[in-house]
């Protein structure tokens, strides 16, 4: 078990996400970026979308009321009894350790895992607490939660280098995105407004959606509006005032401002971990391009994965004047 | 009729901008036979007016792939609505209700003839969005359609029925909403511990019956609806 002995900020339990119940209108939600999510599960042994923590720029005050390993991912100092460790590496707790998370140095959201997981009533097949709907709450000074059994997957010493990191610390970023399915509600002027212009992140940006500014999106004479459809995260609305808005973990299942396009699954959580006042270009990619970007994205994390695990090896290597990663089995 | 992309990991099937019945028959329909067949990659199925969205695992198959498979189940017929009835307890107006008077005079008529004509009617759940268990129903009487709030309530409470144009639906949870408010129900709509958790599914039929304070009161344990 553990005990939460300061919460600076939001925290929740999050996993993979609740399937499976978006025609009852209830949001997918969890992790908001499942990259580093999963590599914070890895880190301690488990599979990728096990329920662990997210918080919100700032971390928690923990105390260990039991021995286990677990690992922060994020750039973020971290202090174990007061002694500085490192995040994005296993350590084993002891009963009475305390675990103190710092401010996020960049990125947004950050994540705490423990070997066997977050045990959690699941609500609708999720840990992950989306609470407008009663399902889970932020979590508070005081809460204790109790962890799952793992005493054979849980290794401490897992280290993932900096190279392997994702890096969340760049001025302005580039998001991939698929156009429609609403095009005809724009004119050919507002979709390359759209295409060509820089937006801002706004403060007003939650779990549920990202609201930027910038140049506004030009309608067609069909109007913002739609009959009200399905929506998914990723999916860009864009309302009246012609800003639009990315739809992200907590969505709602269905809106009626007309989608001028979709984030690509991979870019998404890039989008999550971005600021307030952070810069977005978006890139139209054709869905073929889509997919090719995704299934890197897996391969990167099952061979991280594997490099945790010790069964591959890591290389950082120089060709074309740029830095490529490679990774290759154990001699 | 048209697929589109909706995002990598969705398709969109639409079936033109519309909101009566018969359309959302069809798309109910298709929803159905499209996870009758338990595809591997099938994630999920989103229903709304006159579209769905086929939510797919974009590792285990293409988008042409997922085309290809659901085009031979967008002819399925429609057939008869096989919904449950559902009747739903409504104290309105008063502190309930506080936009009922405004919805009788913005037509023209008595707070008494806007309930008639409210509760008068059996209404389609034609699916749900926006919240967890918030119900889209088939429109209500031209006679009692209304503007929306020019400035949303900040906080709409659960139960509360409200009009919107020609939408009328029931919040299920607390939350910020910009719809008149003529009523509110005791029942509750979304409990997470159920399964399913929403009272309301789509396709059911809806009927409104007004209600008294006592009987509001005596109702208002949180209860779940019953099938009648």
């Amino acid at each position: 078990m553990i005990e939460l002995l300061s919460v600076p900020s939001l925290l929740t339990v999050q996993d993979g996400g609740r399937e499976g119940y978006r025609k009852l209108g209830v949001p997918v939600s969890g992790f908001m970026d499942d990259f580093s999510a999963k590599i914070a599960n890895y880190l301690v042994g488990n599979p990728g979308d096990a329920p662990l923590l997210e918080f919100l720029l700032a971390g928690p005050k923990i105390m260990f009321n039991a021995s286990v390993v677990f690992a922060v991912a994020g750039d973020v100092d971290v202090r174990l009894n007061g002694i500085p460790i490192e995040p994005w590496t296993s350590y084993w707790a002891k009963r009475g350790d305390i675990l103190e998370i710092g401010t996020l140095k960049s990125g947004i959201y950050g994540y705490i895992a423990f070997a066997g997981g977050i045990k959690c009533e699941k609500l609708l097949g999720s840990c992950s607490v989306y609470p407008r709907a009663g399902l889970g709450r932020p979590l508070k000074a005081g809460d204790k939660l109790d962890l799952g059994y793992a005493i054979l997957t849980g290794r401490e010493g897992r280290f993932l280098p900096p190279k392997l990191r994702p890096d969340y610390s760049s001025g302005e970023v580039e998001i991939r995105v698929l156009l429609g399915p609403d095009l005809e509600h724009f004119t050919e002027n507002g979709i390359g407004t759209f295409l060509e212009s820089t937006y801002t992140i706004t403060p007003e940006s939650d779990r549920m959606g990202y609201r930027l500014d910038g140049p506004a999106v030009e309608h067609s004479e069909k109007g913002p509006d739609i009959v009200t459809s399905p929506l998914v995260p990723g999916s860009v609305q864009v309302p009246g005032n012609g800003k639009p808005i990315v739809m992200m973990r907590d969505a709602q299942t269905t809106g009626g401002y007309a989608k001028i396009a979709a984030v690509i699954a991979a870019d998404l959580p890039v989008l999550a971990q971005s600021r307030p006042g952070t810069g977005v270009r978006f890139r139209e990619v054709t869905p073929e391009e889509a997919r090719e970007i995704l299934k890197r994205r897996d391969k990167t994390l099952e061979a991280i994965r594997e490099f945790l695990d010790g069964k591959l090896r890591a290389y950082s290597v120089r060709a074309l004047g740029k830095e490529f990663l490679l990774f290759a089995g154990k001699a | 009729m048209e697929l589109k992309s909706l995002g990598d990991s969705a398709l969109l099937i639409s079936f033109g901008e519309v909101t009566d019945d018969e359309v959302n028959a069809i798309v109910h329909a298709v929803a159905r036979a499209i996870e009758e067949k338990d595809f591997e990659w099938l994630v999920d199925v989103v229903p709304a007016y006159s579209s769905l969205a086929v939510i797919f695992d974009p590792l285990k198959v293409t988008f042409e792939e997922v085309k290809k498979a659901v085009e031979p189940l967008l002819g399925v017929s429609a057939g008869a609505f096989k919904g449950r009835k559902i009747e739903i307890p409504v104290l309105y107006g008063g502190e309930y209700g506080p936009d009922i008077e405004f919805v009788a005079e913005y037509n023209g008529l008595s707070v008494e003839d806007v309930i008639e004509i409210h509760s008068g009617k059996t209404y389609r759940v034609h699916f749900l969005g926006f919240l967890p268990g918030f119900a889209y129903l088939s429109p209500v009487d031209e006679r009692i359609a209304a503007p929306r709030l020019e400035k949303p309530r900040l906080k709409v409470p659960a139960g509360s029925v409200g009009i919107a144009g020609r939408q009328t639906g029931i919040y299920p949870l607390e939350s910020p909403g910009g719809w008149r408010l003529i009523g509110r129900t005791p029942l509750r709509l979304f409990d997470p511990s159920r399964e399913p958790p929403t009272l309301l599914q789509p396709g059911d039929e809806v009927k409104f019956v007004p209600i008294s304070e006592e009987e509001f009161v005596e109702l208002h344990q949180g209860e779940w609806g019953t099938e009648v």
